[in-house]
């Protein structure tokens, strides 16, 4: 128990398990966050904005009168659809990027979903924010405000199920974009039939085997726990927005564009965040701008803050699946084929993300050996709140029917579900069996005791009298090789040495929890150890602010854990030049005659300390700035996996998780104790995907009944599981540490390998999450 | 204490905040809906304690009042008249419970804190069950904790941390 992981090379810093630079401020409470910032005493004659939220699913404002909040004392301006700088505000989408580049409103990723408009009169789902926004002395009187205008609402006819949608006599929701609700096809995500390997439909007619199944995924929310919350400041021609947003320069790009202002008179600044999970899709959020004006309007600073319920914004893309597979009695699988419907809600967003972009993603790699794939979605507009990204985007719901798949076919041929899954999947770049997925799997297995627990179906003992117990697991390729980071284009990282040997690191990224700030100081600390430097010499700055002139590196894909340390190593090696330029005239002794060794020059009949030198040169910090691109080598990918064990109890049919082990081939660990608690952290969000969280509907009115903490159930340290994790570095990548990201994928998984479990343990199978105890008892035929 | 404390008088609060008796005005600043948590964080600048889901459901603008922890956001600030309340800025620097929530790395359970942002709750949780009983079970911690949401996920972690702070108290009376 508790092993720690054995590392393939051990590393003076790199790997190591220590606390969080930041663990020290956060348990005091002083890390501050955007909404501690935004306050009357660092901002003097701070204003609030409350926006109006549609109260129907699907409605037109016809009319509105703003005269009797106007006239409210304390409200100091109003904002309304019918303004002529809102009129003239161009269509966008709320995700012009995943995250991962700097894109521009001509070239965002969805440039044919632009359905929203900013504070528009139209309204497709309950919750949308639209129509009039105020200014005010405070929230209060902003929100009392807000229920002194009069709004006349033409009230539309509304869809919730996207099977529905898609029927000729459906509302249609978004008609400049499509007329069926369906998505057209788009640059990006390509056509409905997105990716075509080979002729499936001809293998299906030679296989030994054939099977097809369904599955359904909700739509669970970030739930991050800290409110989008953003500042507005104009001075002059000039605005500063201070904000929750994890990507400072698309922050920048979207509201420079968005408002036609010079980019250089944009300023974006981030704090720490408290926690992002991929909410707001990711970030082109319309309240930047809206907020924007209504501060120009007053010429005071504006905060715009969401409360839990606003906070309620978007969500996964729930979504069907439908697979067909095609076997040889052996088990080797020669033909796939998926179809998903996906329920993207009122707008369209980055949801073509999760339906096509990321299924082709891991068709790319894990499919790589199977000869005859063919994918296909839709992604079918309705009047639920918007799904698009979410941590896991994509490969959640992928997850959920190819653990699905994998199951069914291997019962089907009696086979070790195992064994089924080394002899399939692996990547283009590799053979099989894959040796990362061969020991991600091996080993969850061994650390489960999958041979000794995995029973038939529903022929497990009995506890208790009532409880079953089964196992079940799932495995997934992942999506942050350095190679699959190449559209983020050139990273930037700068280190100052400063005259005394000590560093400021400015490796710009957003601090939304994911300790990749830690793992930039070990990386410095380990490019660095030819000076002596160590994590304590080094000063890490935990703002991101546009003006500096540095892009920063987005959380996304969980990679910066690495990127930004692969960039630091070859910025200590331009540092190593520098210094032996500075040290060559100062010592006499040509600097190619010099070493630099755990913090000492070294040369004929010399040898002094850095510091030493530094302070014998004119003082100067010595600075290098570099860019690189990630690198292109086609390495393949890590593979991932849950294994899971579970209680049902068949008469209240709750479903109880006993143990999760969480296996991650990282190809190099760079932070194991961050590493450790993003795979045990990620649980919290997969097991409650998986049992308990659901947004519920009022189907007769079509609003939302529970954007709130009580009824939507994130699990709490007693709903957890023992959760064991387990680092391996068996796959290589590219570069110095060859490492891949895994924050993100460690949720993915485990909804499958719950369901899984669940099937093993009472013998019938519930494809749709979450596993309520209803659908549990209904599966047993007790209801 | 609470008696000796209360206020007389009915336009005026008189709190203990972090060991210093203050008075305050009932005004715009301070109206008789304005909660406790908007009150501390938003008029006296404590913002270590947060406000998220502002209703009672998270515990992240936990703090202790006259030795319990309370949730900041289900209280009104009137309610505090006469009390002691301790904010997380009023925990000593070298608090075991802050040390040991900082400090967990041990290997197996990941660290105590992520984004950090539902931190400050647990830890006055941990801090007010400690002063109650500084050698908690795994269960009792599970149990004290149970209304702090983290979604991060860090719950093993925190145990840790609180099983670790449990030990530092143990051995500092010891030492003492």
């Amino acid at each position: 128990m508790n092993t720690p992981y054995k590392p393939r090379i051990h590393r003076r810093f790199i790997g190591g398990y220590m606390p969080r630079i930041d663990a020290l401020e956060k348990a005091q409470g002083r890390a501050p966050y955007a909404d501690d910032i935004i306050s009357e005493r660092n901002y003097p004659g701070l204003l609030h904005v409350r926006v109006l939220c549609s109260p129907y699913p699907r409605a037109r404002i016809i009319r509105l009168d703003a005269s009797k909040a106007a006239a409210m004392p304390g409200v100091k301006a109003i904002l309304t659809y019918q303004d002529p700088e809102v009129k003239r505000m161009k269509p966008t989408n709320a995700s012009w990027t995943d995250g991962v580049d700097t894109l521009s409103y001509e070239r965002m990723m969805w440039t044919k979903f632009k359905d929203r408009q900013v504070l528009g009169n139209y309204a497709t789902w309950a919750g949308d924010e639209v129509g009039v926004a105020i200014a005010a002395e405070s929230e209060h009187i902003a929100e009392q405000a807000l229920k002194l205008v009069e709004v006349e609402w033409e009230v539309l006819p509304f869809v919730l199920d996207p099977l529905i949608a898609l029927q000729p006599e459906a509302p249609v929701i978004h008609p400049e974009i499509t007329l069926n609700n369906v998505l057209p096809p788009d640059p990006v995500g390509g056509p409905d039939i997105f990716m075509t390997k080979g002729d499936a439909k001809q293998a299906f007619t030679t296989a030994d085997v054939i099977l097809e199944m369904d599955t359904s995924n909700h739509n669970p929310t970030q739930g991050a726990l800290d409110p989008w919350c953003c500042l507005a400041q104009w001075e002059g021609d000039r605005l500063t927005i201070v904000s929750n947003s994890f990507h400072a320069d698309q922050t920048r790009m979207h509201i420079s564009q968005m408002l036609e202002l010079p980019i250089h008179n944009v300023r974006v600044i981030s704090k720490y965040v408290g926690g992002q999970f991929g909410r707001a899709n990711t970030g082109e959020q319309p309240f930047f701008i809206f907020t924007a004006l209504l501060a120009k309007k007053t010429g005071r600073p504006v905060k715009f803050k969401h409360t839990r319920r606003d906070s309620f914004h978007d969500t996964r893309v729930s979504a069907l699946y439908h697979c067909k597979v095609g076997a040889k009695t052996d088990g080797t699988i020669t033909a796939l084929q998926f179809k998903s419907i996906g329920d993207i809600g009122g707008h369209a967003d980055g949801s073509v993300f999760a339906l096509k972009f990321a299924p082709a993603e891991i068709s790319e790699v894990a499919f790589a050996p199977i000869p005859n794939v063919t994918m296909e979605s839709y992604a079918v507009y309705t009047n639920h709140i918007p799904g698009g990204i979410m941590r896991g985007v994509g490969n959640s719901q992928f997850n959920f029917i190819f653990g699905r798949m994998i199951d069914g076919l291997a019962e089907r041929l009696e086979m070790d579900p195992i064994s089924l899954a080394i002899k399939n999947f692996g990547h283009e770049w590799g053979t099989c069996p894959d040796p990362s997925l061969k020991a991600v799997l091996e080993i969850g297995a061994q650390r489960l005791d999958w041979y000794k627990k995995r029973h038939k179906p529903g022929a497990g003992p009995l506890y208790d009298g009532v409880n079953r117990r089964g196992v079940g697991f799932s495995l997934h390729p992942a999506w942050h090789a350095e190679w699959q980071e190449e559209r983020r284009g050139q990273i930037q990282a700068k280190i100052t040495l400063l005259p005394d040997g000590t560093v400021i690191l400015d490796t710009p990224t957003t601090e939304i929890g994911t300790g990749s700030n830690t793992c930039n100081v070990l990386g410095c600390a380990e490019a660095l150890s030819f000076l002596g430097v160590r994590p304590e010499d080094i000063t890490w700055s935990s703002t991101v602010d546009s003006d500096t002139g540095m892009r920063d590196c987005v959380q996304t894909d969980s990679a910066v854990s690495y990127l930004q340390s692969e960039v630091l190593v070859v910025a200590a090696q331009e540092l190593k030049v520098k210094l032996l330029d500075l040290a060559a005239p100062i010592l006499g002794i040509a600097g190619d005659r010099l070493e630099i060794t755990e913090g000492r020059i070294i040369g004929p009949g010399k040898n002094i300390s850095i510091k030493e030198l530094l302070m014998k040169g004119d003082l100067m910090p010595l600075s290098v700035t570099v860019s690189r691109s990630p690198a292109k080598q086609r390495t393949g990918v890590p593979y991932f996996a849950s294994f899971a064990e579970v209680e049902v109890n068949t008469a209240t049919g709750r479903t109880q998780v006993l143990k999760l082990i969480i296996v991650n081939d990282c190809g190099t660990v760079m932070y194991a104790s961050g590493a450790e608690a993003q795979q045990i952290g990620g649980q919290v969000m997969a097991v409650g995907e998986a049992l308990t969280e659901e947004i519920v509907y009022d189907p007769i009115h079509g609003v939302p009944l529970n954007f709130n903490f009580i009824d939507y159930k994130i699990p709490t340290i007693l709903d957890m599981p023992k959760i064991e994790p387990v680092l391996l570095e068996i796959w290589r990548g590219a570069g110095e540490y060859g490492a891949c990201g895994i924050g993100e994928g460690t949720i993915t998984c485990t909804p499958r390998a719950i369901a899984s479990a669940v099937y093993n343990a009472i013998g019938t199978r519930i494809d749709e999450i979450p596993i309520t105890p209803e659908k549990v008892l209904r599966a047993l035929g007790r209801i | 204490m609470a008696a000796r404390l209360k206020n007389s008088s009915n336009d005026r609060l008189t709190i203990r905040i972090n060991g210093e008796l203050r008075e305050f005005e009932i005004g715009p600043d301070l109206e008789p809906l304005t909660t406790l948590s908007e009150f501390l964080r938003e008029r006296l600048g404590y913002t270590g304690l947060k406000i998220s889901c502002d209703e009672g459901a998270c515990g992240a603008c936990t703090i202790i009042m006259d030795g319990k922890a309370v949730l900041s956001c289900m209280l009104l600030a009137m309610e505090a008249d006469g009390k002691d309340l301790v904010t997380i800025e009023g925990l000593p620097k070298d608090d075991p419970v802050l040390e040991a929530f900082a400090e967990q790395c041990e290997p197996g359970h990941g660290t105590a804190l992520q984004c950090g942002f539902c931190t400050p709750g647990f830890v006055m949780t941990t801090r007010a069950l400690l002063n109650e009983n500084p050698t908690p079970t795994l269960d009792e911690v599970k149990e004290a904790l149970s209304g702090n949401l983290c979604r991060c996920g860090c719950y093993d972690g925190i145990t840790m941390a609180v099983l670790h702070a449990s030990e530092k108290i143990t051995l500092r009376r010891g030492q003492a």
